[in-house]
Formats: structure tokens, C-alpha cells, sequence
């Protein structure tokens, strides 16, 4: 089982209706929170975070959200709606700690970011859980849609 | 008794350790400061922060507000307004002199007018004013490469962050175009941020000052901190911001340079002339952050 999370409407609900960028530490420590209450309450061996509605990550809310998450909570973590600008902080933040997401592109298809080995040993977790599965074309898609 | 401190004419990074030696004598003697800056004829957004910061410490000393002289230049004069300036300085200085009354203006070399920054709700009005106003500007009139403009939010965003987890009290920012002339000829975006707070050595010496003894100082301070990665904080994602910056700053070949106490540190790109590291300078109090991202092509 995959669960979503919208990580724009969770920044709208935790801090501000107006808000579109995840920027500060304390915006980030808002925003984990409540996706911790919400993971606590029903959680999922696989969770999709979407980006889409984000306009601007810096590095602190990258450590605060994700890196934490992480550490902390979530074993496999799948972010989709990543535009460039936000792999800019998501990828430092993550090699830095040693830690690994998968990416789900825009085509569906799935790479890992952050420790390579890592991303790689996930993606065969998803596969082997049957979560995911081996294109045609040699790439991994999640099974779910 | 009335103190003097020296706004220098050309007034930006390389003229800041002369005003903060006028401002270090000026307080050592006591009395109430006089900023003399109607003989200016330059000042940079570095300069407008740095100022409005010693402004905040003479003002946070007690005793009747710094006196300002305003430039009497009337192009510098508008250009301060325009910039925000004075909004700000009128909750810190008696001024003396006309001041432009008009707002600051939708300006395209003004991407972000003088703005304090106090808390997280701060740096998101920042963030958003940047994102709606300036990314089209960076990249379509100063040809800073698209890709770089997704990293200038985020820089701006840490530089900001620094003064609301760290500094202990309220701050400045201001980001700006203009034409850089020394050696690069170029186009530059610069964002300015400065604070009077407790500083890096202060900020950092209850978690690190131990492990330098006698080394801990300014210097020091600034190396743990951008070098490093150190942070006050144990947590172990602390110190991501400033090494988010120097990475930003260094894959764009652009000036990264932060100016606490006695010290400065300084990444250099090869267009300038500047040193890493500065010790030995005339006290200032809190700190001052200075990106330089250059037009990405060269204009001929």
C-alpha cells in the first residue's frame, strides 16, 4: 500500500493558506509534524510525498521534511512533482546525510536520489513488494498509479 | 557629547572596515554617534545594511537615538529611497536632512528592496517577492543562466535564516543589480544581509569554543562555520545553509563573503582580487553576508 501525501496542502494547512515555498526551519519542523501525526495514524510501508504544488525548497526544509522523515519515520519515501529546482536542496541534503529516496518522474518511471546504493536496494524492495515492477523498457514504474 | 562616525564616499565591501573603524572609535568614546553620509556618493546594498545594522547596535546601546546626515547628492539620495532605505532607518536614526518621500519604486535594478527580517514569516515574504519579481529579471535582462536562478531563492532564503536562528536580534536584506566594474565588467546580482547580533565566534563558542582553547576567536568562528559546517545546534542536519550558499555561490562563479567581528571569510571567485581570510579588522558588531552571482555571458 502506497501512501500519498500533498505536500503543498499540508504546507497550506500546517502554516499558511497563502504560503508557496518551503523555506525556514520552523516551516519545515511545521510541516513534518504534521505529516508524522498523520503517518502515525495510518502508516504505510511506502509513502509518496508530491512536490507538485511547491514552488521554492531550501535546505533547511529539505532536512527538516525529508532528511528527518527519513531518519525518523519512514523507511521508503517516494517524491514525485520534483522540478530541478527542487532537487537542488533535495539532493545535497540527502548525500550528505547518506540517505536515499526513490524519484518518480514525470513518465512514471522511477530513479533513486541520494545514496546510490541505497536508492538501487529501495528500488528492489518496491519491486520484490510488488509495488513497483520492470518496464518493457528495463525501467521501474510503481504498479499503483 | 556628539561622536562622529565617517560614512565613506564610496561606500560598499571594500570601504566597510574604514566605517567600521570610525563606528569601533567613535563608540569607544561614548556619547551619541553622528553617521555622516552627506558626502557619499556610492552605496551599495551592502553598505545600506551594514549601516542601518550599526545604526540598531548604537540604538540598542541606550540613550537617545543615532543622528544621520543624509547624502546630499540628490542622485544618491533618490537612489537610497528607492532602495528602502529610509523606511528602515527612520525606527533607528534621528535624520537629519531631506528625505524622498515616495515609496520605493518598482525598480529593475531594486529586486528586493531594504527589508527586515526578524522572523520565519519574514524570510517567506523574501522568498515570494523574489520568486515573483525577480527570477524573470535574472534571467531574461541580466543573463543569469535559468538554472542559476533556482538556486538564488534558496541562497537568499539561508543567508536570512541566519539572522533568525542565529543572531539573537533583527536584521536587513536587500538584493540589487548593477554594473560591477572592478576587473569583471560584468552585470552582477548582489544580496546583502546584515545583522547586530551576538555573532559567529559568540553564536558558536558554547558548542565548539573548547576544542580551539586559545585559537577561538573571529576567524576561527567563520572557518568552523563555512568550511566546516559547523552549527550551534547538535542536531546532525544543522549547517546545511551556509554550505548550501558556498556551493551555490562556487557553481556559478560567483563571491561569497561573511564579515563577523574582527574577521572576514571570503569564497573567491577568479574575477576578484579579495582573500579568503581576513583577521584583525576594526570591530563591528553582529554579521554581514555578501553573495555575488555575475551575469552568466559576457557583454561586449
Amino acid at each position: 500500500m502506497i501512501r500519498s501525501i500533498d505536500v503543498s496542502a499540508v504546507l497550506h494547512q500546517a502554516v499558511r493558506a497563502t504560503y508557496a515555498d518551503l523555506v525556514t526551519r520552523a516551516t519545515g519542523r511545521a510541516v513534518r509534524e504534521h505529516i508524522e501525526q498523520a503517518y502515525a495514524a495510518a502508516p504505510a510501508p511506502v509513502t509518496r510525498m508530491d512536490f507538485g504544488g511547491v514552488r521554492c525548497i531550501d535546505y533547511s526544509c529539505a532536512d527538516e521534511i525529508v532528511a528527518k522523515l527519513l531518519r525518523e519515520r519512514i523507511h521508503v519515501l517516494v517524491l514525485r512533482g520534483c522540478s530541478e529546482a527542487h532537487l537542488e536542496a533535495l539532493t545535497p541534503v540527502l548525500e550528505g546525510h547518506g540517505l536515499a529516496v526513490i524519484l518518480e518522474r514525470a513518465d512514471g518511471t522511477l530513479d533513486g536520489l541520494g545514496r546510490r546504493e541505497s536508492a538501487m536496494a529501495l528500488l528492489d524492495e518496491l519491486v520484490q513488494a510488488q509495488l513497483a515492477a520492470r518496464t518493457a523498457g528495463g525501467a521501474v514504474a510503481l504498479v499503483e498509479a | 557629547m556628539t561622536r562622529l562616525v565617517d560614512v565613506p564616499a564610496q561606500f560598499d565591501d571594500r570601504s566597510f572596515d574604514q566605517f567600521a573603524a570610525s563606528y569601533s572609535r567613535a563608540r569607544a568614546e561614548g556619547g551619541r554617534l553622528l553617521f555622516d553620509a552627506h558626502a557619499v556618493e556610492w552605496g551599495s546594498p551592502y553598505g545600506l545594511v551594514g549601516l542601518l545594522a550599526a545604526g540598531h547596535a548604537a540604538r540598542a546601546a541606550g540613550g537617545e537615538p543615532p543622528l544621520l546626515t543624509v547624502p546630499k547628492s540628490p542622485e544618491v539620495l533618490s537612489y537610497w529611497g528607492r532602495a528602502g532605505f529610509f523606511l528602515a532607518a527612520r525606527e533607528l536614526f534621528e535624520i537629519h536632512g531631506a528625505q524622498p518621500r515616495a515609496k520605493p519604486a518598482a525598480d529593475s535594478d531594486v529586486l528586493l528592496p531594504v527589508t527586515a527580517v526578524r522572523a520565519a514569516e519574514d524570510v517567506h515574504e523574501v522568498v515570494g517577492h523574489i520568486q515573483q519579481r525577480a527570477t524573470a529579471i535574472l534571467s531574461s535582462e541580466l543573463g543569469i543562466d535559468p538554472k542559476a536562478t533556482m538556486g538564488f531563492a534558496m541562497a537568499l532564503s539561508e543567508a536570512c535564516q541566519n539572522i533568525v536562528e542565529h543572531a539573537g536580534t533583527g536584521g536587513w536584506v536587500a538584493v540589487q543589480s548593477y554594473q560591477w566594474r572592478r576587473r569583471l565588467a560584468r552585470r552582477v546580482v548582489v544580496i546583502a544581509v546584515a545583522d547586530a547580533g551576538v555573532g559567529f565566534q559568540a553564536s558558536l563558542a558554547p558548542t565548539h569554543g573548547r576544542r580551539y582553547g586559545d585559537r577561538w576567536n573571529d576567524a576561527t568562528a567563520l572557518e568552523a562555520a563555512l568550511i566546516q559546517g559547523v552549527s550551534r545546534f547538535r542536531d546532525p542536519g544543522r549547517g546545511q545553509g551556509l554550505k548550501g550558499i558556498r556551493n551555490y555561490v562556487s557553481r556559478w562563479d560567483g563571491k561569497l563573503t561573511i564579515r563577523s567581528g574582527t574577521a572576514r571569510i571570503a569564497i573567491v571567485p577568479t574575477w576578484d582580487d579579495d582573500v579568503p581570510l581576513t583577521e584583525g579588522l576594526p570591530p563591528f558588531p553582529g554579521s554581514q553576508v555578501l553573495l555575488i552571482v555575475p551575469e552568466q555571458k559576457a557583454r561586449h
